[in-house]
């Protein structure tokens, strides 16, 4: 898997006023470019809490000049690719984004500006195990989601990158259960024992 | 004066098992003047058996002067069994109410532990990368494990008594709960879940501990409140699990470290209530199996003889059958009703699991409502009014079950899945009003089957109805609903010949307790005088004839060989 993963993308930016039921995702326009450097080097896979990556995000040129008047904020998000959403319903796809959670986990928001926009981010330690991209929306001043920007294709199927998460397992932990359970053994051996001496102990009553 | 091992045998139990030749041999050990006294004993005690026993329960034996201390005293009024008539809720007097309270205490840690990871699945699943194949899997074995382990159970309290079998379980157990720590990846987690599901065969010891020490009176009462109050704990740990993990996750863990500390809070609980049964609880009211078996008081009885005539009573296999469409039941929906508001009613996980809680929460009153209700029916109609009373409970669940996969609004399907669950854990309940008197002797494997068919019957209704995407959930939970009406039927065939079942009267040959209760001895241990115990139990149990009793028959058996 690369580590430096270059997308240009252009989708003219239009006006959507949003629905009652939420904007979708089809609805919206790939109006910004996104691009992630993931560091330290290339095939290496992501490790949570320690690995960082680098976002670029600009307006993309290619469209009318006045489509991004009404972008106010930006907001970055961490999304799971396919092969991650396989068989896990609640990591599930849908064009209406107020139910979508492909992408659960934010990185940055940032008002909008069309240039110069990076952000560095250490990859959190509650991101699980998978396969990911990144997405980036962009919203106008009512909050509500008017474009979108992500590092891959339409159907999300090249330049991915893979995060592998922290096991949550410490040594004290370890060690903590494996003694509380051989305690509990010990005391059930202990029970037998005293069982066996308080029946012998009442026959010789 | 007297010698004391003859103190024991004549005077803590005046209706102990001991046969009255045993008496005369110990008696001949004891000299010339003592042989006197225990022959005119022997006189006393045989114009008490027929005087009928059960109007003397507590009394004294007033040939000499006995000492005091021998006499037992029981803080509840007991009968000729010593059990329990009456149901003390708010008392810890040992023995009877101190195992009340033990036994529901440790069931529910257990039930708190096996149901300990689906409120915290949302970050297990992240940690662990499991599939929603996975989650599934694990949530069928951590029911199935229990379904084989309660059968195992039964025997193992008719063979070691309920507290040793039940604090030995529950901290074997313990370990699979300290080691979900420890879990990394979907095999462990599966492999956990299995192994601590294996506690939930404790339930068969508490049924089996509240049949020893209560008497069919209030059998149906304590079985229904101690199952109900222990069911609580899959209620409870859909609130307490999610509590404990953010009070740790607050304190500075990360969430993938926090879900793990938080396995030590169920799993500690498990392991004190252990201690507390082994230490504070008896196994019967004159003692506790180990010693009662060393003494000579309680026979240890063979476990082929047990086993057969268990697997050979065709009731127990009826119950087993229709608790798992009460009990599996409850912990298919325990299992998948969180996800079904989440899916279909699009409420937050929070949300989706307050109600799923409120499911189990009913099992406070409902399951103890059940029992009651069993012991009401059984007083005026006897064992016919059991038997009806769970056949009209549980078809209502499981009309309440229909409608529930009908229903397309969040607030009524709220409203019909709390009936719906009155109706099954009182089910439930009532099911076991009924167990203890399937079976004296086998009385262990016989709860134990009953107790694993309703894991049989979680395994089996998840399987069909709500793995893979064959049926919607809504779909499943219509036709579980089907499902638990046709299976009730059943019941139906129940028949005891001294009672009746539900269509026909008691059997037009005259039969009685004894004579149904003594068919699971042989003749060779009824002259070693072992099944004193099933006797006493059969005089115990005509109060199952309902208002017939005064007109009841006199056995005509009723006079053991044993007794000239």
């Amino acid at each position: 898997m690369a580590a430096a993963l270059l997308l240009v993308s252009s989708i003219l930016f239009s006006c959507l006023a949003a629905s009652c039921h939420g904007v979708t995702l089809s609805s919206l326009q790939k109006t910004l470019i996104v691009f992630v450097t993931a560091s330290p080097s290339p095939g290496q896979v992501l490790k949570a809490g320690e690995d960082s990556i680098t976002l670029t995000w600009s307006f993309n040129n290619s469209f009318p000049a006045r489509t991004d008047s009404a972008y106010k904020t930006v907001q970055v998000k961490l999304c799971f690719a396919p092969i991650s959403q396989q068989d896990r319903a609640w990591r599930k796809t849908e064009d209406n984004l107020v139910k979508d959670k492909t992408c659960q986990y934010k990185i940055v928001a940032k008002p909008y500006s069309p240039s110069n926009n990076t952000f560095s981010w250490t990859v959190q330690r509650d991101v699980p195990t998978g396969t990911y991209f990144v997405r980036a929306y962009a919203y106008n001043s009512a909050d509500e989601e008017v474009a979108y920007g992500q590092t891959t294709d339409a159907h999300k199927t090249n330049n991915l990158f893979q995060v592998k998460a922290i096991s949550g397992r410490h040594v004290s932990l370890d060690i903590a259960s494996i003694c509380f359970s051989s305690f509990s053994i010990v005391s059930l051996f202990g029970f037998f024992f005293l069982e066996k001496r308080r029946a012998k102990h009442s026959q010789e009553n | 004066m007297w010698p004391s091992r003859l103190h024991k045998k004549l005077y803590v139990t005046p209706q102990s098992t001991i046969s009255p030749f045993k008496l005369i041999a110990q008696a001949a050990e004891c000299g010339q003047a003592d042989c006197t006294r225990s022959q005119s004993v022997l006189r006393i005690w045989k114009s008490l058996k027929l005087a009928n026993i059960q109007r003397l329960s507590n009394m004294e034996v007033s040939y000499g002067a006995p000492p005091e201390s021998v006499q037992k005293k029981f803080a509840l009024p007991v009968d000729s069994e010593h059990k329990a008539t009456e149901f003390r809720l708010f008392s810890v007097a040992a023995p009877h109410m101190r195992a009340f309270h033990l036994s529901w205490v440790s069931f529910f840690a257990c039930f708190v532990s096996t149901f300990a990871a689906p409120p915290l699945l949302p970050i297990i699943r992240d940690d662990l990368d499991l599939t929603a194949t996975d989650i599934g899997n694990a949530g069928i074995a951590a029911v199935s494990g229990a379904a084989f382990a309660r059968v195992a159970m039964g025997t193992a309290c008719d063979l070691f008594g309920p507290r040793l079998a039940s604090s030995a379980l529950t901290l074997i157990t313990a370990p699979a709960v300290y080691c979900t720590a420890i879990a990394n990846s979907p095999a462990s987690f599966i492999l956990v879940r299995f192994f601590t599901g294996f506690s939930l065969a404790t339930f068969v010891s508490t049924q089996f501990w509240m049949s020893s020490l209560f008497s069919s009176k209030v059998v149906g009462t304590a079985n229904g409140v101690a199952g109900g109050w222990g069911n609580l704990g899959g209620g409870a740990t859909q609130l307490i699990m999610p509590l404990v993990f953010d009070l740790i996750h607050n304190i500075g863990a990360t969430k993938f470290t926090a879900w793990r500390i938080a396995f030590f809070i169920p799993a500690l609980f498990q392991t004190l209530s252990a201690y507390g049964i082994f230490f504070l609880g008896q196994d019967l009211p004159d003692g506790n199996y180990s010693q009662l078996h060393k003494s000579g008081d309680k026979h240890k009885d063979n476990f082929s003889q047990v086993f057969y005539h268990a697997i050979t009573n065709y009731r127990g296999w009826i119950l087993a059958l229709t608790y798992g469409y009460c009990f599996g039941v409850e912990l298919t929906i325990d299992n998948i009703i969180a996800q079904y508001f989440y899916d279909r009613f699009n409420v937050n996980l929070h949300t989706a699991g307050i109600i799923a809680a409120s499911f189990g929460l009913a099992n406070l009153f409902s399951r103890p409502a059940g029992g009651i209700l069993s012991d009401i029916m059984a007083k005026r109609y006897g064992m016919r009014g059991r038997l009806w009373t769970l056949w009209i409970v549980q078809t209502l669940g499981g009309i309440f079950c229909i409608f529930l996969g009908k229903v397309g609004s969040l607030g009524v399907s709220i409203a019909v899945m709390i009936i719906f669950s009155v109706f099954v854990q009182a089910a439930c309940g009532l099911t076991f009003g009924i167990v203890p008197f399937v079976s004296r002797r086998s009385l262990g494997i016989v709860s134990g089957m009953t107790g694993g068919g309703g894991n049989v019957g979680a395994v089996l209704t998840q399987v069909i109805f709500f793995r893979g995407s064959r049926y919607s959930t809504e779909t499943g939970i219509t036709l579980m609903g089907i499902m638990i009406i046709c299976c009730s039927l059943v019941i139906m065939s129940i028949y005891f010949p001294q009672w009746g079942g539900m269509f026909c009267g008691p059997s037009s040959k005259v039969t009685t307790e004894e004579d149904y209760y003594m068919s699971e001895w042989n003749s060779a241990e009824k002259e070693r005088g072992i099944h004193m115990a099933s006797m006493k139990f059969s005089e115990n149990s005509r109060s199952e004839r309902g208002r017939r009793v005064e007109s009841a028959p006199t056995p005509i058996n009723g006079t053991p060989s044993t007794y000239v």
